[in-house]
């Protein structure tokens, strides 16, 4: 790395003699969940052997989306909106294919003191945003300002709540010094997140439709935006990582109709699609030229019950529902198989993963016996649901069926995306959503907190401060066995009490034309498609 | 003769007339069903970024503080001068906007429907009443009478069965046009749609054209033709169709009203992107500005060719011929 | 047919009921006979299908759009439930909403005509004005505008299916009707003293049965279209219930692989249709031939 500019070929992985090397030389990396992978340079991300040529125009058809749809660097709710955050923004740091946090973002280094409240991060030099401006220390602070404004309530930021906005000092044109807060080791995966994007100064894309403030250190840049249908972004002749990306032009179109977008890929209108359903796995690749990309990944389905709702709010009604649930049908019949079952906990990639809790299996008298307890037996409520992602709508519809057994009666509501995603969102005593993989208590951030930005099910009950403080403990703890022990007890927590019913997670089903090169079957995925072909830029036509 | 022309003058203006009143009453249904509804639409747009600021920003734009009288008022005003409102959906996006390249993919799918199933079904009209009674004009009869009675959608599925999944697999199952692209680029996608429509249509304007076509070749008027010696296909092409068209042509205009709401399911089927569609993506989001407007735009030109049916009849009927001859 | 006091000659109506006659009549053309054999047999399977469905309609069985097999002749659908069963269970819904909704605008329909053309003052326009207004929605349209309001609920579509057929079924109502109006028995009626609605119901009516039956079928093959049209657009009956219309918009994905789960009701719906409209075909067909020629049965 002469120049600053890493050479596209190198993925910039730490290996664990580099991490003690720097150790070595005054600063610590916190071991958080999911840190630095062990063989960092074996393998992972690792190029097609054959050669990636330039050229073409990548069209993908990504599920569900509606007029509802925007595009903010830091900011997401659907998968169109994943789908088009990836083309123009970029993190400090990533997660590899094997979930494993890697330096191969935005940041040269990010080093923290002993004690964990004091974090210097490092940008790379010579990287430039889509109007030639060059990344720089003030974009880094005006990006994590903006991830953390409460006014904004962004996706993005509910990890990264021990940033202190105060207390962000710059110390050159590439260094950023901040003081948390408090100690806290989850702040390199926070700063993985996808979600994470790192904006020019002054960023805000206001009403959607608007393309010319939306711009990033991206491989692409935004060049049209029809939100409902679909948004056109073009090469960036100037990315930093040199020789990619190798698309001219990548097109990504709205397809809430499942049918309309299997058949898009099987007749050549689209290349590459998300969410095949199960039904259609056979079928595309049966079909001469198109094939199915299957990843596991610990995105999960969601039914989610409102801890400060009735009836929900009396705990053995919650108990109940999770014992209704019938887990490997659930997986049989709503994801057709092409899953695997849980067990009301997330973060199954997380090094911290409570495996040994029991696994919960259906047992209906008990769930009957609980709901009599608390004298609701014979209980009707209402299901809301959108087919936001596979397996939301179907596990609705299953869940429902198996309720019967113990004689609750649920009524499914099948909302359109921008009637689910709209005002009541949120606010509905029972309903389901999608979550992608992440780990532990990036996870928490996001959905379990009273912070959290999309916190379905109202956890922590406003009564229990004990997960509270327990997160809080757990961010500043920096021996690693004792943080996992906190976890433990916060895993336990939601395992007993909490609002979820998380019955399985997704293999990830993607469809794609054997025109494009590049994709990794296996990988541990976060979102569709190897990330989107990391941003579109680690695929071609081949 | 300048009486009845005036008559006749007078008769359209009031048909006119009658048009856009029922057309105000429609609008008034269409708006007075939509604002029952209680929910703050302000809330629905700005959705999860609402702050109280921003919200009460938008319910000045929208409008909400008023009366609904005003409301009324001022959204007919905007209306008619080309402002359909808002979206709620589209974070607030102009109505026009966001049906712009829609209402342009529509109004070619009709056009085609319509050129196309005009002459076919007069031309087998025709047939049949030439041949009237023989088997032919019974397998006809049958056949239309058959097409007629399906539901659109049925005939939709039927044909994507058909010709795209199962049997053959020559044409496109959905009907993607990329935004910005025209219509007219994609041919092979319309052709399942337009096929639909047509067969929808076009069996009521054959069994009309058939009976007028049958009362015509009994007439004393084809009677002196064929006297005269005029050759028969003459007789048939030049002078019994013109005067077997005119009833027709009530039907036809009917016809092509109905084609209006047709495209609402068709299109859905084949997730063609015009404002059929957009109407059913409109009415699952609850994006009341857009049911509006497409409400009154679709009923707008269900009443224009209604009045235009009225119109015709009266223009074409017998009496003012034989009075003219 | 009430009788006169025979004074003055009357011009009674035909002899013997003229809905016997037109059904006779309508009953003699074979596509009449076909007619009613397909709707009878839907008819069946929607009313008696239930009893012979091997599993319940919500009942998991096999993975999702597994193959027909021996043990589920139709394969399975979208959530691995019986296609057979399922079809079975799903005609109750469609004809029910339909016929109600029908009854319903004959009901209105019938009223209004009746009031129109017997009042024949201002009252009269009014009613038909109030007619070309719905007149003036594409019916799905209006539907739509409903449920965009309040939400797909059943009696709702009911309501609104029965408001659209109102207006045909009030102008045939009228049309004929005035015919009648005319005629001395009604008069002589007005003279006797008879009260407005027992002339209505009791003169008026039973004379414009003929063009009404033949109107009420066409009503009804319409119905069935729109109300299954909106079942299949998800306005309608809403999951998990087992809905022809439905059905075809769950299962249209895998056409494909499991054609059975949207082939099936589609063909169900279309023999429906064209059942009712052939026997709305044979009716026209009889009542065209009694107003042409004699009014024997």
């Amino acid at each position: 790395m002469t120049d600053g500019r890493p050479d596209g070929g190198s993925q910039g992985h730490l290996t664990r003699a580099d991490l003690f090397r720097r150790a070595a030389a005054g600063g610590v990396v916190l071991a958080g969940s999911g840190v630095l992978g062990e063989s960092a340079m074996a393998g992972i991300d690792a190029i097609d052997a054959a050669t990636p040529k330039r050229g073409g125009t990548f069209r993908i058809g990504v599920s569900g989306g509606s007029t509802k749809d925007f595009i903010d660097g830091q900011n997401i709710v659907t998968v169109p909106d994943q789908a088009r955050i990836v083309t123009g923004w970029e993190t400090l740091l990533v997660f590899d294919s094997k979930f494993k946090l890697a330096f191969n973002g935005l940041a040269e280094s990010i080093e923290h003191n002993k004690q964990g409240n004091v974090w210097t991060i490092r940008v790379r030099s010579g990287i430039e945003f889509h109007n030639g401006k060059t990344l720089s220390a003030d974009d880094v602070i005006y990006s994590l300002k903006r991830l953390i404004n409460p006014k904004l309530g962004l996706f993005g930021g509910a990890a990264l709540k021990s940033i202190d906005p105060n207390r962000i000092k710059k110390l050159d044109k590439r260094t950023v010094r901040l003081t948390l807060k408090q100690p806290d080791g989850t702040l390199l995966d926070a700063l993985g997140q996808y979600i994470a994007g790192i904006v020019p100064v002054g960023y805000s894309p206001d009403a959607v439709g608007k393309a010319n403030p939306n711009i990033g250190t991206g491989p692409y840049k935004l060049k049209s935006f029809t939100p409902g249908q679909q948004s056109v972004h073009v090469r960036n002749p100037n990315y930093w990582r040199s020789g990619q990306p190798y698309f001219d032009q990548v097109v990504i179109i709205d397809f809430p109709d499942d049918t309309a977008r299997v058949n898009a890929l099987l007749g050549g209108q689209v290349d590459a699609i998300t969410d095949v359903p199960p039904a259609q796995v056979a079928v595309v690749n049966g079909h001469g030229g198109t094939k199915v990309l299957e990843s596991p990944s610990a995105a999960w389905r969601p039914i989610c019950m409102r801890v400060d709702a009735a009836p929900f709010d009396d705990v053995r009604v919650r108990q109940a529902f999770r014992l209704i649930a019938n887990r490997p049908q659930m997986v049989q019949q709503a994801l057709a198989g092409h899953g695997k079952i849980g067990n009301d906990l997330y973060g199954i990639f997380d090094e911290a993963f409570a495996s040994d809790l029991p696994q919960r299996k259906q047992d209906i008298d008990k769930a009957k016996s609980l709901l009599k307890a608390a004298g609701k037996d014979g209980l009707t409520v209402d299901l809301q649901t959108t087919s936001g992602a596979l397996g939301m709508n179907e596990g609705a519809q299953v869940f429902a069926q198996q309720a019967k057994a113990a004689g609750v009666t649920v009524n499914v509501k099948i909302l359109d995306s921008g009637a689910f995603y709209g005002d009541q969102y949120l606010k509905w005593p029972l309903s389901t959503d999608f979550w992608g993989s992440r780990n532990y208590l990036s996870q928490v951030a996001a959905g379990s907190l009273p912070t959290s930005p999309y916190n379905e099910t109202h956890w922590p009950d406003a009564k229990d401060q004990n997960f509270l403080s327990l997160y809080n403990q757990a961010l500043r703890t920096v021996d690693r066995v004792k943080q996992r022990e906190i976890l433990h007890e916060m895993q336990k927590l939601e395992y007993d009490n909490g609002g979820y019913i998380i019955w399985g997670f997704t293999t990830l089903l993607d469809g794609y034309s054997t025109k494009v090169k590049g994709l990794k079957t296996g990988d541990k995925g976060v979102l569709s498609l190897n990330a989107f072909g990391h941003g579109y830029r680690t695929i071609w036509f081949g | 003769m300048t009486k009845l022309r005036r008559g006749i003058t007078g008769f359209i203006l009031r048909r006119v007339v009658l048009g856009l009143l029922t057309l105000f009453f429609v609008s008034l249904i269409v708006f007075a069903a939509t604002q029952a509804l209680p929910s703050d639409p302000a809330r629905a747009i700005l959705g999860r970024t609402a702050t109280p600021d921003s919200l009460k920003a938008l319910r000045e734009q929208l409008d909400l503080n008023h009366s609904v009288v005003y409301q009324y008022t001022h959204w007919l005003g905007s209306f008619v001068t080309g402002d359909l409102g808002h979206s709620l959906a589209a974070r607030g996006e102009p109505v026009t906007a966001v049906l712009g390249s829609r209402f342009k993919n529509s109004a070619f799918l009709v056009l085609i429907a319509a050129v196309i199933s005009v002459p076919l079904s007069i031309f087998l009209g025709v047939i049949a009443a030439r041949r009237r009674d023989g088997p032919l004009d019974h397998a006809l009869s049958l056949s239309l009478l058959g097409l007629a009675a399906l539901p659109e959608f049925v005939v939709g599925i039927s044909l994507v069965l058909l010709f795209a999944t199962r049997v053959f697999h020559w044409l496109p199952a959905v009907s993607l046009i990329p935004p910005g692209d025209a219509p007219w680029q994609h041919l092979k996608e319309i052709v399942l749609p337009t096929v639909t429509l047509v067969l929808a249509v076009s069996p009521y304007i054959a069994r009309i054209m058939r009976a007028s076509m049958v009362e015509v070749l009994e007439s004393d008027y084809v009677e002196m033709a064929r006297l005269k010696g005029l050759p028969e296909r003459e007789v048939l092409w030049r002078h019994a169709v013109p005067n077997a068209v005119a009833p027709a042509i009530q039907v036809i205009a009917l016809n092509l009203a109905y084609l209006a709401g047709g495209i609402i399911v068709v299109e859905f089927v084949f997730a063609y992107p015009g404002i059929g569609s957009a109407l059913v993506d409109a009415v699952n989001n609850r994006d009341l500005p857009i049911v509006q407007a497409l409400a009154v735009l679709i009923a707008g030109v269900y009443v224009f060719f209604n009045v235009l049916a009225d119109i015709a009849t009266i223009l074409v009927s017998p009496r003012l011929r034989t009075s003219l001859r | 047919m009430t009788a006169v006091a025979p004074t003055a000659p009357v011009t009674a109506p035909t002899v013997g009921r003229p809905l016997t006659i037109l059904a006779r009549r309508a009953w003699r053309q074979m596509r009449t006979k076909i007619g009613v054999s397909l709707v009878a047999l839907l008819v069946g399977v929607a009313l008696i299908g239930p009893f012979f469905a091997p599993y319940s309609p919500s009942e998991f069985v096999a993975a999702p759009y597994a193959h027909a097999s021996s043990a589920l002749p139709l394969g399975a659908d979208n959530l691995g439930r019986d296609v057979l069963s399922r079809f079975l269970w799903g005609g109750r819904s469609l004809l029910g909403l339909s016929i109600l909704a029908t009854l319903l605008g004959l009901v209105l329909g019938v009223s209004v005509g009746l009031v129109a053309a017997y009042t024949r003052s201002v009252l009269d326009d009014v009613l038909m004005r109030a007619m070309d207004v719905i007149l003036a929605f594409p019916s799905i349209v209006l539907a739509l505008v409903a449920v965009a309001t309040v939400g797909p609920k059943l009696w709702l579509i009911v309501i609104v299916v029965g408001l659209t057929t109102m207006p045909r079924v009030a102008r045939v109502t009228r049309g004929a009707a005035l015919e009648i109006v005319e005629r001395d028995f009604v008069q002589a009626a007005e003279v006797l003293g008879e009260s407005q609605p027992k002339i209505l119901f009791g003169e008026i009516l039973p004379n414009v049965t003929s063009p009404l039956m033949v109107e009420a079928s066409l009503r009804l093959t319409y119905s069935i279209g729109l109300i299954a049209g909106l079942s299949f657009l998800g306005f309608g009956l809403q999951p998990p219930a087992a809905d022809w219309g439905l059905m075809i918009n769950e299962n249209r994905q895998a056409l494909t692989v499991q054609p059975w789960g949207a082939t099936m009701p589609v063909i169900a719906i279309a023999l429906l249709t064209i059942g009712t409209s052939l026997i709305g075909d044979g009716l026209s067909r009889a009542a065209i031939g009694i107003d042409r020629g004699g009014g024997e049965g």
